[in-house]
């Protein structure tokens, strides 16, 4: 990746801005699901996508002055259900986007679907319109656990959802959850053979975790596997995806050789990201400081404050003290690690600020880490929370 | 002098004894209408008022009388529990009389008893109060009859009262009038003032009770302190009635305070007397013997630099709580601390929440021990108070403990129950009493097994119906041995205990697997042992964490995973790293969590 070179020498300390991406959020959904802490708001009456889509654009719009003159390398269309939006609508709006942002012809444009919403049309539309990189929230192939999920679809409609992703798309993305309700190492194991029997490029494998103000969260469901086979499951799976050729770029995310999400990479990198849509988030690093900004989060309320031409809900400076911690909370999760010049380039902190918490990570077995690089050690990869702890800033 | 009564209030949590005071308050017009809110004295509004902090509290009250003549009644209120028996002679010392006040429908209790009889001993005139008397459950003959048998005073004509709905409020007082002498002494001697309490005021620094015995005192008086010779010159005087009101003088017979810009609390000794040095007294008043702690806890700050803080702390709580005691202290696993003295578990109680809560301070609290007397082959004895400063064995010819005589009043029903606990806790019964419903226990026990979790036991095996009042009676040598734990190979100092040999075994073993429980697992196994010398005698592992990762973390939106992480480390940081094990802060009570065999 390109990096755009500009003199900087404010407040923020940083001498060049990182990449720059695109989120795009979409907050519907035909049913929300009990595990589900994003937001995401069920369909009810119906939306009006076209006023949805000008309200995108707007709202682009008016974020433009931030990130002006800087490239889009990638664009994600996260929510929520994006595929619950019509194929036209898909068109339109980047066709929008292309017209106000300089996009890479290259350009990684990934659009998440889930089963259910499948129509083979719709999606050789969603194709068409430019549409690159397709992630299904497949979850399970057991109906049972699905059952237990609370998602709406079936198995069936889940082995459906991947033949029809992979008629139109050659890079899909299946996310699944492991450590379900009731959930055996051996039924773990066979969803992970399902999804990889379809040919898919990356797999996102997560154990299912209760999230404050969810439903999970307010009558546990029963029969969760223990800290013992959770952790069985985990070993089980990674090893089962190193063998089908995934390498283990990301704590939750595998991928077949240059097919990792360059979107979530540049998030995991520090990178900057401009968030359009009901509550996104955004980072944006300028001369004067690195900026966090979230959109309205209530549909209703985003589409009003964007007809007024305020989108953003709130907007807060990173404190430089908190920089280390925000870098390493992401660059941490890459197996890989990073090159120890990023820290300076993505921070405009030099890497001396955080000798101590380097020091006592790698007496820990935490970290290691040669002249130019350094990487979470495997042990640092299992506990990665309290590798990062010790980067919390104190007083917190 | 005729038309003063000084009097108190002898009561169990509970049974009503600040209503009570509230009534007599509001009955004299000590405070208007408005100024009543709930507990008067209790409340920490009067301080908030007068900027004066009111410990053993007073109110002077002016009471017409049927007979037509207006009298001074001092009410002097105690404090109810055991641990502060203490506090209760001093305030009897300064009256004449007390109302024993017993809830019509409860009986007597045995903290209750046991103040009764200090008050007898003094030669205070007790006079009995049915309270709550309004209320279904009320039998006042029962209890009458009780307060005959136990204590041993007439009650058959006993007041029957209910300070809630104000029923027989005047004829307490009356009663007050008539039952309870005057005050006797000379007013034209020379000034005799015992101080009853003391303690420290921001504003005007340290502020005495006293009772005066004989003689006067007045402002720009100079005064002298008889034990430690002190002058100073007196600068008010005067009277709470809850608030604080100044007088122009204060003589015999009276109750009131005086202020004489001390700095020190330690200069204004509660037991002292205080004389005018022009016109000295011969001699001095009796005094009060000196309070000993019976209870001993270490307090660890959680983090190392907040030693100076709580040692800050600790001195600003004893400038008004003389009885607190504390000395440094160092524990290989917790640092710098202090060795701190209490007069029982509710006083470490309400040290450690005052602390916490006033001083925001973050503790550790080790388990509370008694002090040992060990005597070493060499024929020197030495006391112990922490257990893991034990001698070496090899050097100890007898370790004693010490003996506390307890009176437990309980139910008929549960009479089998408190007696089984008695037996466990190596207790040896001295005598038991029937008195009409209740039961009077009396057992000797080693003070050791009362302060791990005695009280509790009593009261979850007896409803919360038996009460426990004890004594220090003598120090016996016993068969004790020490208890240490082990983490990771590592003795863990502060969590050494002294035990009887009998139970160590199962002590050890249950410690441990609590242990287990408590310490929370980490990113490697923890052994965690159980020895008495150089014996094993238990062994948990905790077994190592698999993982501790948050599975998604969306580039988007980060402040959420921040805030959890946040939580993690916070509540690494209330733990202590012990070698490199974190160990949670009530590991180190876990032995209160130990049951008996």
């Amino acid at each position: 990746m390109t990096v755009t070179k500009i003199s900087l020498s404010g407040l923020s300390g940083l001498r060049e801005l990182p990449p720059l991406s695109l989120y795009i959020h979409f907050p519907w959904c035909v049913r929300k699901c009990p595990y589900c802490d994003f937001n995401s708001h069920e369909v009810k009456n119906g939306f009006d996508e076209d006023a949805y889509v000008a309200a995108l654009l707007a709202d682009l719009e008016s974020a433009l002055p931030a990130v002006w003159g800087r490239p889009v390398h990638t664009i994600f269309m996260g929510g929520g259900t994006p595929s619950l939006f019509s194929a036209r609508a898909m068109d339109t709006l980047l066709a929008g986007i292309r017209a106000r942002v300089r996009l890479y012809p290259d350009a990684e444009i990934t659009m998440e679907a889930n089963p259910g919403t499948f129509e083979s049309d719709k999606f050789k539309g969603f194709r068409e319109a430019g549409i690159n990189r397709l992630s299904i929230g497949i979850q399970s192939f057991d109906p049972a656990h699905l059952k237990a999920l609370g998602r709406i679809h079936h198995g069936d409609d889940a082995r459906r959802a991947v033949d029809i992703a992979l008629t139109h798309f050659d890079n899909v993305n299946l996310d699944l959850m492991y450590a379900l309700p009731g959930q055996t190492l051996e039924q773990a194991l066979t969803d992970m053979g399902t999804a990889l029997s379809f040919g898919v490029t990356h797999v996102s494998a997560y154990h299912l975790t209760i999230e404050p103000n969810t439903l999970f969260a307010r009558y546990l469901p029963p029969k969760l596997p223990d800290d013992e086979l959770s952790a069985d499951m985990q070993e089980a799976l990674e090893a089962r995806l190193t063998e089908a050729g995934f390498g283990h770029y990301e704590t939750s995310a595998f991928a077949r050789p240059g097919r990792e999400c360059r979107h979530n990479l540049n998030y995991w990198q520090f990178g900057d990201y401009l968030g359009i849509g009901a509550g996104a988030h955004a980072k944006i690093s300028a001369h004067d400081g690195i900026v966090r900004e979230m959109r309205y989060k209530q549909p209703a309320a985003y589409l009003k404050a964007v007809a007024e031409g305020r989108p953003t809900q709130s907007r807060e400076r990173i404190a430089r003290a908190d920089r280390p911690f925000e870098f390493m909370m992401n660059l941490l999760r890459l197996t890989d690690g990073f090159e120890l010049r990023l820290f300076a380039e993505r921070t405009g902190l030099p890497l001396t600020h955080i000798q101590r918490e380097l020091a006592e990570a790698e007496a820990q077995g935490l970290i290691e880490r040669d002249l130019t690089t350094l990487k979470p050690t495997l042990k640092g990869q299992r506990f990665l929370n309290d590798l990062l702890t010790l980067f919390l800033k104190e007083g917190e | 002098m005729k038309h003063i009564r000084n009097f108190s209030i002898i009561a169990h949590i509970d049974h009503g004894k600040s209503t009570l005071a509230d009534r007599f308050i509001q009955f004299c017009g000590g405070l208007e209408m408005r100024e009543m809110s709930a507990q008067v004295l209790d409340s920490m509004d009067i301080e908030k008022e007068r900027g004066i902090t009111i410990k053993a509290q007073t109110a002077a009250l002016q009471y017409k009388a049927r007979d037509g003549q207006v009298y001074n009644l001092n009410l002097i209120d105690t404090p109810g529990h055991v641990d502060f028996s203490y506090e209760v002679s001093r305030s009897l010392s300064a009256c004449e009389g007390a109302l024993l006040v017993v809830d019509a429908s409860q009986g007597v209790e045995a903290q209750t008893v046991a103040n009764c009889y200090t008050a007898i001993e003094l030669g205070v005139e007790v006079v009995p109060v049915l309270n709550k008397i309004d209320l279904p459950a009320a039998e006042p003959e029962r209890v009458s009859q009780e307060i005959e048998d136990i204590i041993g005073i007439e009650a058959i004509d006993a007041v029957r009262a209910s300070a809630k709905s104000g029923i027989g409020i005047e004829d307490i007082l009356e009663t007050v009038i008539s039952k309870i002498p005057p005050p006797e002494g000379n007013p034209d001697g020379p000034l005799k003032a015992l101080i009853i309490d003391s303690w420290f005021d921001n504003y005007v620094g340290v502020v005495m009770l006293v009772r005066v015995i004989d003689g006067s005192l007045k402002p720009k008086d100079k005064i002298k302190f008889m034990a430690t010779g002190a002058e100073h010159l007196c600068e008010q005087v005067g009277v709470f009635t809850p608030k604080s009101v100044q007088r122009p003088s204060l003589s015999a017979g009276e109750v009131g305070f005086v202020i004489a810009g001390i700095k020190e609390l330690k200069s204004a000794k509660v037991g002292d007397t205080i004389t005018l040095v022009n016109n000295p007294a011969s001699e001095a008043l009796p005094g009060f013997k000196e309070v000993q702690s019976q209870v001993f806890a270490g307090l660890y700050p959680v983090e190392s630099h907040d030693y100076d803080s709580l040692r800050d702390a600790l001195e600003k709580l004893q400038l008004n709580d003389a009885s607190l005691k504390f000395e440094p202290e160092v524990s290989q696993a917790l640092g710098f601390g202090f060795r701190c003295g209490f007069l029982g578990l509710l006083h470490l109680e309400i040290v450690q929440e005052r602390l916490e809560r006033e001083f925001d301070m973050d503790l550790i609290t080790t388990a509370p021990t008694v002090v040992y007397e060990v005597l070493m082959k060499d024929g020197t004895v030495i006391e112990v108070e922490n257990p893991s400063k034990l001698p070496d064995l090899s050097k100890i010819d007898e370790i004693r403990e010490p003996i506390i005589t307890s009176t437990i009043l309980v139910p008929q029903d549960y009479v089998g129950a408190v007696m089984t606990l008695c037996n466990q806790k190596r207790g040896v019964q001295r005598n038991m009493q029937y008195m009409g419903r209740q039961v009077m226990l009396t057992y000797e026990l080693p003070m050791n097994e009362v302060v791990m979790d005695f009280f509790d036991k009593l009261k979850s095996t007896s409803r919360g119906y038996a009460s426990l009042d004890y004594e220090f009676k003598e120090f016996q040598a016993a068969d004790l041995v020490k208890l240490d734990i082990l983490v990771n190979s590592e003795k863990v100092d502060a969590l050494s205990l002294i035990v009887h040999r009998a139970t160590s075994q199962y002590r050890g073993r249950e410690l441990a697997s609590k242990m287990r429980e408590l310490i929370p697992r980490q990113m490697f196994d923890i052994a965690v042992q159980a020895a008495i010398g150089s014996h094993i005698i238990a062994r948990e592992t905790i077994k190592a964490l698999r993982k501790n990762v948050l599975a998604k973390c969306y580039g988007g939106d980060i402040t959420r995973k921040k805030k959890l992480l946040e939580k993690q480390k916070a509540g690494k940081k209330r733990m202590k790293q012990v070698g490199n094990v974190e160990i949670p802060q009530e590991a180190f009570l876990a032995i209160l969590q130990v049951g008996d065999k």
